[in-house]
């Protein structure tokens, strides 16, 4: 195994997603025919855990929920916490949204910055055990049944759903379809399509509005999805390389490098927060804009 | 940086998510957390009534409390004037009393002195008479002693 493992074997391993699609043989998963897929190809590895975290997210609120039915118990332990969260959320959302009602919005916001928060978190567990841990059950479990699992190491498993851009850019594509709807629902089509084309030249420029517009309009959810995905991303490429740092199987190094891990995921915690905070005070304030009908 | 169906399957999650959240998860705690609000603010309000009525009945209690020694005060002063009265007239009946007693005592002394006084003087009258009688034998008349005797009588 270590005569195999490469540096650049390593780093493309924790980089590569499980990839399931379909190709001209029919459905798999094997790495090696990711390239016949096409768009039709699904990363299970990101999903699973994306929704893992997301019915996480749903059963522990919901059990806060059965636990403080009644108002006249003082709220305990996780119930705090959750009512905390919410608590944090509202303000954001009364600070941003202002006087306007929508209900979704304070929900969406909510759920969009605990899931966030939880996905992120998955990058402080250390990047080889769950892929490592999830080979070895994978080969254990379907070895001999499958034929492209060959080893452990031939299964990747990607643990951290914020670093796949398909699933940052997925929830800015939501709230894309969410800000398109509001503004058509709350300022009608007409006003919608005034705004993408009447500015900033006037009704005589209509075209150039337009695609001035429309860049401002796409580049809002690609840069709310990107931005997260980018910070994920090279917080976990700087894990995996100083994890790299104990190949050299010199002592000072290894010590290093656990140093260099410690200083870093302190260091993280706080890049996982407040990305995830930015996400949904983007969220918050994307929707606000949609329920505004200022003039430029 | 591959994009794939991953994206839609996510985007379809992710509104499956904030569903259930917007439905059954955001409106039960939110609601629950403005009734303890609610209710918190009842309780401290209703604190400060009570603390308020307290401070209330305080005043009242003493004001009573004032009232009432005052009262008493008065009462135990009018008792005391009361009772030196009492006994002012008491003494001075029991004075008047004793004067009476002594001055009916004195009349009556006076009366059996000169009672005592006037049966001695008879008596003597007699025993003079008598005497001078048995010496005189009875040159005297009977006038005669009489007026005497009354003259005596006056003399003694």
């Amino acid at each position: 195994m270590a005569s195999e493992l490469t540096t650049e074997s390593y780093i493309s391993h924790h980089l590569t997603n499980l990839t399931c699609g379909k190709t001209p043989d029919g459905w798999t998963c094997d790495p090696y025919k990711v390239d016949q897929m096409g768009f039709w190809a699904f990363h299970v590895d990101s999903l699973f855990w994306s929704i893992a975290l997301g019915a996480l997210f749903i059963f522990v609120f919901r059990k806060a929920i059965s636990k403080n039915s009644d108002s006249n118990s003082a709220p305990s332990g996780m119930q705090n916490f959750v009512e905390m969260a919410i608590e944090f959320v509202e303000d954001n959302v009364q600070s941003l949204f202002g006087s306007v009602k929508n209900t979704l919005i304070a929900p969406l916001a909510l759920t969009v910055f605990v899931w966030i928060l939880l996905m992120n978190l998955m990058d402080l567990v250390p990047v080889d055990f769950l892929p490592v841990l999830a080979g070895h059950i994978a080969y254990a479990v379907a070895g001999d049944g499958v034929e492209w699992i060959k080893s452990p190491e031939s299964f990747y498993f990607k643990v951290v759903p914020t670093t796949d851009p398909n699933i940052t850019l997925g929830m800015a594509f939501g709230i894309f379809i969410l800000t398109i709807y509001y503004s058509i629902t709350v300022k009608g089509l007409k006003a919608f399509i005034a705004e993408l084309t009447l500015h900033p030249f006037g009704k005589y420029l209509i075209p150039v509005n337009f695609v001035l517009e429309m860049v401002n309009f796409i580049a809002k959810p690609i840069s709310l999805g990107l931005r997260l995905f980018g910070n994920l991303y090279a917080g976990e490429m700087i894990f995996i390389l100083i994890a790299l740092m104990l190949f050299f199987s010199s002592i000072p190094i290894g010590v290093l490098g656990f140093g260099l891990h410690l200083v870093w995921a302190l260091f993280h915690i706080l890049i996982v927060a407040l990305q995830a905070f930015i996400f949904m005070a983007l969220t918050i304030a994307y929707l606000a804009m949609a329920h505004e009908t200022e003039e430029h | 940086m591959n994009i794939n169906a991953t994206l839609l399957a996510q985007a379809v999650v992710m509104i499956v998510f904030v569903a259930i959240c917007w439905k059954y998860i955001y409106p039960p705690i939110l609601s629950v957390m403005k009734e303890r609000e609610k209710r918190i603010s009842d309780g401290l309000e209703a604190a400060k009534k009570a603390d308020d009525s307290l401070e209330e009945a305080k005043l009242a209690f003493d004001k009573e409390l004032d009232q009432a020694k005052a009262e008493a005060a008065e009462i135990l002063e009018k008792a005391n004037a009361r009772a030196s009265q009492i006994v002012s007239d008491a003494s001075s009946k029991a004075e008047a009393e004793a004067e009476k007693i002594l001055t009916s005592a004195s009349t009556t002394i006076e009366n059996e002195k000169n009672k005592a006084k006037e049966e001695l003087r008879e008596q003597m009258s007699e025993i003079i008479i008598d005497t001078t009688q048995k010496i005189l034998g009875d040159e005297i008349s009977k006038e005669k002693h009489e007026e005497i005797l009354k003259k005596a009588a006056e003399e003694l």
